[in-house]
């Protein structure tokens, strides 16, 4: 409903927002603030200081490197996925994601860094970048560090990011093809369950979100699949039993029961999805 | 066909159709102008210099003693001006009168928790300060001690002898029983070829959540003891019935002013707790005390549609399908206070028989109270519960004994020419046609390729099925309705006021009793006086929104149960007659003729024979306003008028429970094709058509605008909207996240189609319509029934089915199965 | 560098003019529009962010201003539905459309709503029933079922604002 008392600032360079976050342990960082401020009205969280990433355009930017990697700043919007070029043509899956979350307004202010370091279970890019083998950059007093996607989620609202530190940008390797697949709270909605699978020769890497406090990786289903054929028969065999091995919360949306089913399904058709294109 | 009957039938109105002007015309609304320009006045717009902001602090327990309350932290908090405890209610305050006999006679409910808080949300301590962020933080400080006690969420268990007891001086969570019964149960039993039985069906909890959330201004003047009360509340007739008693002042030291409200469906009806809280704050701290409620205090707190649970449920029927009559027993669950309750125990009656034709009706009615948020009325009020049911009744005994929805509806439908049609219980369904409804539904949604496209569906890996959803809209309640509930009521008929008033340069204004919430009255209203005094809406002001100060409300006054149509239009055209009778005899005067030799049109009084002879309405005006000498000593004109209408009602039969509950009945005929995807239950409605019946409609885009906005709503609680909570009677859907309505991307295509059975009991022939009748909520449950009958013909029963549900039947059909028999006689 | 502060002066400009106000940094921008300059006709209708009633246009982008801090928008423009209708009162096209349409019932919705479809019609002129729709996923209405409304943006889109 309302914020309790805060301090805001917003520095002009990297340097400065560190700085602030290392002086002050109650110094959060204020991205897109879609997740952010609604937790500080509930308040269910109480930062005393906002640090306001806004000015620093260096977070923004979207690249592609050499080795076709896709190189995505921590603070660029969903909108700006939607209608990056890069993004498009190295990742497109990234895109389409991008924009099936909540609505314009949202996708304007809402940022991929701050849905991947809010670690809601919920998010869309959290099986998604786990599947992409997406490698996080993490900038602090000390300089820079680098942690694959599987070691930056942590908990449930919890990443490597520690206090003084801030997530700068996303690496993506190039050459996957990917899918994504969710059953959802109405149209675009909250994601009840969500799964990603990366295909990059070899076998998938498929992760499961919304059924765990981190994204699950579906170690048999992988292991079924080798490297062979992604027919869906195939696929659908290597899902089953999926379910059986998950731990799902049961909630007023769905039951555990019901979400081990729809993990089996959102698997499979994440890497009916991948596959197609990679054919395509 | 009226039988012979005790029950009083409403004079047919002979009314003389007004000129085709305006009425029955699409004339742009006069609200939009500053609605779309964002200058509306909702209630949170209104601002007063020194206001006090208020924030309630609410029991984070379902059910608890209030063991200490201390506020000596938040006093010291700069900015915050003062609080309000239970304590402090207690004293000032008498309890809010109570509807019910007794046991719910002796709920004691005030503005807020007295000893005990009995849901979460239950308001326990107002905060006042100067910002509402310091009124927020101020209500972290206050300090409340609390002792939880047990909770009993499942009205199911409420009446248990384990149960615990929410309000100690009723001594029972017995909110209120009656039995009803009509016609010959035995003989109709005896007739039946088949009986089917129905375990358990169960109609969720939801409301319509309206976008604005409930609010006040409330400013106090100290000199006079009178209240200004700027509000949103939708029905100040009854809000003031209940704060003047409880606050010990007469009425009219309680002026309501609202303007433009932001939804109500209902849901704004009972805020006189919060408005009774934020009049005393005003009193005490001498300032404007300003209150707009939070999402999540909706949510948790307010006006939740009755939740109801229909048990032992039988249906005679004779195996060529015509229905002889029902019985069950039905729970209805109040939640914690019954503040518009248990009137949700009578006014079902109204639609007792559905659509049908049966003769033998038994309903064993049992209201209790649950440590959840009060129930009070939703879009659809208590009839939708009731229709639900029939639908599903006739809905399931189709499927049961292989006989097609089609058929068996068209078999037990009350015919057109049946109507006026006397129910078993003495309702007079006025007029209607329902098989014709249903064939325009049907046919809108191609009905005749049904077949095809269920073969195309399935070679897509889904299961597509049909239904339907009939239902009425019951409009303008006999309040005598309430003295089955309670025969010391004094509560019976209904009323609605205008006035109508020529001013001195001949401006037209117009006031309502009503609180438009989006209905456009403005506009109607415009109409309806534009045809009867000659002018375009145009010429016409209508004061928008409603004032006590006025004196143009009545004890009924509000816009409520599907009436304005008929109770606000009726009293609008009661007093533009008086108007034009005046203006008439005026200009007769003036011009030296008769009366019956002046006609109203274009703006002015003139001489049928010679129009060039005219009076401007601005002559008329300024003649009785400021240049009245020389006129005749006994002419008894004024341009002034005030009507009260009042629909011919009697109070029923209160042994037999028998009478007319309502004046008119719109027809909601809705027809649904989904798709089911047999892995994941998610399905998605391909075709959907709804045709209304409203009678004579006033403004025909105003009407359609009413029944998408009921389909959408009908559509959001079939698939998302709940109000579920857990053992512990916390809300598991206190907000927008939770709890899903449906946005732009949910809505499916929407086809449209509508009929017009002149009412002849109502001024204009017009019927009150804008609830409708969720039928909406039923030809969903109807069309995943038909969808799911080749995965082991599973059975809806309940009114909610997100898709987990919908899975769940195809995985476990034998679970609802379980709870329907038929028992045949050979 | 500027320290963190629990207050701050902010300039912002709103529908063409230019504020200068000192307000807390917790105060969201939904109530600086609201109770500090008096533009009433952004609405708030939740606390989740999910009904859009309070839908602005910050530096030509529309975002949830119930969603912002009134800090946040320090040196940013803002334009909210009191700026669509021209200085002589003529209504936007939009609002004649929604008019026209019986887009709107209680109005509570509308000015939200009319800032979406505004963006939307200022980057695409063609939109497809699909494409409207998108554009307003993120702003509920309770009393329309949002049928007349996708009539009223496409006919607003097509010139057609009569009815």
């Amino acid at each position: 409903m309302l914020l309790p008392p805060v301090e805001y600032v917003r520095p002009s360079s990297l340097a400065d927002a560190l700085a602030v976050l290392e002086a002050d342990e109650g110094a959060r960082a204020l991205a897109g603030g879609q997740t952010l401020i609604n937790v500080m009205k509930a308040r269910a969280a109480a930062p005393d200081v906002l640090v306001d990433l806004a000015g620093l355009e260096e977070l923004r930017t979207i690249s592609r490197g050499a080795d076709g990697a896709l190189e995505l700043g921590a603070m660029a919007t969903y909108t700006q996925l939607v209608l990056s070029p890069e993004v498009n043509e190295s990742h497109p899956v990234v895109a389409e994601v991008a924009e099936t979350i909540a609505d314009v307004q949202v996708r304007n202010r809402g940022t991929i860094g701050g849905n991947v370091c809010s670690s809601d279970p919920t998010n869309h890019f959290l099986p998604l970048m786990v599947a992409l083998e997406a490698r996080m950059t993490i900038a602090g007093a000390g300089g820079e560090r680098t942690v694959s996607a599987e070691e930056f989620f942590l908990g449930v609202y919890m990443t490597a990011v520690g206090p003084g530190e801030l997530l700068t940008r996303i690496t993506l390797p190039g050459g996957r093809s990917a899918g994504f697949s969710a059953v959802t709270l109405g149209a675009d909605g909250t994601c009840i369950v969500n799964a990603a699978a990366g295909l990059n020769g070899g076998a998938p890497r498929i992760a499961i979100g919304c059924v765990d406090a981190i994204p699950v990786r579906a170690g048999e289903m992988e292991r079924r699949l080798g490297g062979g054929e992604l027919g869906e028969e195939a696929v659908r065999e290597a899902a089953r039993g999926l379910g059986a091995g998950l731990d799902p919360p049961s909630d007023v949306h769905a039951s555990a029961e019901y979400r081990r089913h729809l993990a089996e399904l959102c698997a499979a058709r994440a890497v009916l999805q991948a596959a197609e294109r990679r054919r395509g | 066909m009226i039988e012979d009957s005790t029950t009083v039938i409403p004079e047919r109105v002979e009314t003389e159709a007004p000129q085709k002007g305006f009425m029955g015309q699409n004339v742009p609304r006069k609200e939009d102008k500053r609605l779309v320009q964002g200058l509306g006045v909702f209630v949170d717009d209104v601002k007063r210099h020194g206001m006090g902001y208020v924030h309630f602090v609410r029991s984070p327990y379902a059910h608890a003693k209030i063991k200490s309350v201390d506020v000596a932290r938040a006093l010291e908090l700069e900015g915050v001006y003062g609080t309000l405890t239970g304590d402090e209610v207690a004293i000032h305050t008498d309890p809010f009168f109570q509807i019910s006999s007794p046991p719910g006679a002796h709920v004691k409910d005030y503005a807020l928790a007295v000893g005990r808080a009995r849901f979460v949300g239950d308001p326990v301590v107002a905060v006042v300060a100067a910002t509402r962020e310091l009124a927020r933080d101020a209500s972290e400080l206050v300090e409340v001690e609390y002792e939880p006690l047990p909770v009993i969420v499942d009205a199911r268990r409420a009446l248990d002898d384990e149960a615990p007891i929410l309000h100690e001086d009723a001594g029972s969570n017995m909110s209120w029983h009656g039995v009803y019964e009509w016609g010959d149960l035995e003989a109709a039993w005896a007739e039946a070829d088949h009986i089917v039985r129905i375990d358990e069906l169960h109609f969720h909890r939801f409301n319509s959540t309206p976008l604005e959330c409930d609010g006040c201004l409330v400013e106090y003047n100290q000199g006079v003891g009178q209240w200004t009360i700027h509000t949103n509340n939708q029905f100040p007739g009854f809000a003031a019935i209940m704060m003047g008693p409880a606050m010990r002042v007469g009425l009219d030291k309680l002026r309501f002013v609202t303007q433009d409200i932001g939804g109500g469906f209902g849901n704004k009806i009972t805020t006189h707790p919060q408005l009774v809280a934020c009049c005393l704050l005003a009193r005490k701290l001498k300032r404007p005390i300003q209150w707009t409620e939070w999402r999540t205090d909706f949510h948790l707190s307010m006006s939740h549609g009755n939740e109801r649970w229909f048990h032992e449920i039988e249906v005679a029927v004779k195996a060529d399908g015509t229905l002889l009559g029902f019985r069950c027993k039905q729970l209805d669950d109040a939640g914690a206070f019954l503040r518009y309750e248990p009137l949700g125990g009578v006014i079902w009656a109204q639609v007792a028989a559905g659509l049908y034709r049966w003769r033998n009706i038994r309903v064993d009615f049992t209201q209790v109270v649950t440590n959840k948020a009060p129930v009070s009325p939703n879009r659809g009020y208590s009839r939708m519960q009731q229709l639900w049911f029939t639908e599903r009744l006739i809905d399931i005994v189709g499927h049961e004994l292989g006989i097609d929805p089609v058929e068996i509806r068209k078999r037990n439908y009350i015919k057109t020419e049946e109507m006026p049609y006397e129910t078993p219980n003495g309702c007079i369904y006025d007029s209607g046609d329902y098989a014709r409804c249903l064939d325009i539904a049907l046919d809108l949604v191609g009905y005749d390729r049904l077949e095809e496209r269920r073969r195309d569906a399935e070679s897509r890996g889904k299961l597509l099925g049909l239904g339907i959803g009939s239902t009425l809209d019951s409009g303008t309640n006999n309040f005598g309705q309430s003295q089955l509930i309670n025969p010391d009521l004094q509560f019976s008929g209904n009323n609605e006021v205008a006035t109508v008033k020529l001013d001195l340069f001949g401006e037209v204004v117009v006031t309502l009793g009503t609180t438009p919430q989006g209905q456009g009255h403005e506009t109607t209203a415009a109409q309806v006086v534009a045809d009867i005094i000659g002018c375009t809406p145009d010429d016409i002001n209508v004061r928008p929104g409603h004032d006590s100060f006025w004196n143009s409300h009545a004890g009924f006054s509000g816009t409520y149960a599907s009436q304005f149509a008929v109770t606000g239009l009726g009293a609008v055209k009661g007093a533009s007659e008086i108007l034009a009778g005046e203006m008439k005899k005026l200009a007769a005067v003036v011009l030296g003729v008769t009366p019956d030799e002046i006609e109203l049109a274009e703006g002015q009084a003139r001489m049928k024979e010679n129009p060039e002879a005219a009076l401007p309405f601005m002559a008329l005006g300024a003649i009785i306003n400021a240049n009245n000498a020389g006129l005749p000593e006994d002419l008894d004109v004024t341009l002034n008028a005030r009507y009260v209408y009042r629909p011919a009602f009697e109070v029923p039969d209160l042994e037999r429970k028998f009478g007319n509950l309502t004046l008119t009945y719109a027809t909601q005929i809705h027809a649904c094709v989904l798709e089911v995807d047999r892995e994941t239950g998610v399905y998605e409605i391909v075709d959907y058509a709804g045709v209304d019946d409203c009678g004579i409609r006033i403004n025909p885009r105003i009407v359609d605008g009413q029944v998408h906005g009921a389909t959408a709503q009908a559509l959001g609680a079939a698939t998302w909207e709940t109000f579920a909570y857990d053992e512990e009677g916390n809300l598991l859907t206190p907000n927008f996240y939770d709890y899903h309505v449906p946005h732009a991307m949910d809505m499916p295509p929407l086809k449209n189609g509508y009929i017009e059975s002149p009412s002849p009991f109502t001024p204009l022939g017009a019927k009150g319509m804008g609830e409708g009748g969720g039928a909406g909520i039923h030809a969903v449950c109807a069309a995943i029934q038909d969808a799911l009958r080749p995965i082991g013909k599973p059975i809806v029963v309940d009114s909610h089915n997100p898709y987990q549900r919908v899975w769940e039947l195809m995985q476990r059909p034998e679970a609802t199965r379980e709870r329907v028999r038929v028992e045949s006689r050979s | 560098m500027r320290e963190p502060a629990a207050h701050k002066v902010v300039k912002v400009e709103v529908n063409g003019t230019v504020y200068e106000r000192e307000v807390d940094a917790r105060r969201l921008l939904v109530h600086f529009i609201r109770d500090e300059l008096d533009l009433t006709g952004t609405h708030i209708g939740c606390d989740t962010g999910n009904c859009g009633a309070c839908t602005v246009l910050l530096d030509g982008h529309t975002v949830k201003s119930c969603m912002l801090l009134a800090v946040q928008a320090d040196g940013a423009s803002i334009e909210t539905v009191e700026s669509l209708a021209g200085e002589d009162g003529e209504l936007h096209p939009l609002q004649q459309a929604f008019s026209a349409r019986h887009a709107l019932q209680c109005g509570y919705c509308t000015p939200g709503m009319l800032m979406s479809a505004k963006y939307l019609l200022d980057n695409n002129r063609e939109p497809t029933e699909g494409e409207i729709r998108k554009a307003i996923q993120g702003n509920i209405c309770r009393c329309t079922g949002y049928w007349n409304i996708f009539e009223a943006i496409d006919a607003a889109a097509k010139g057609e604002v009569s009815a």
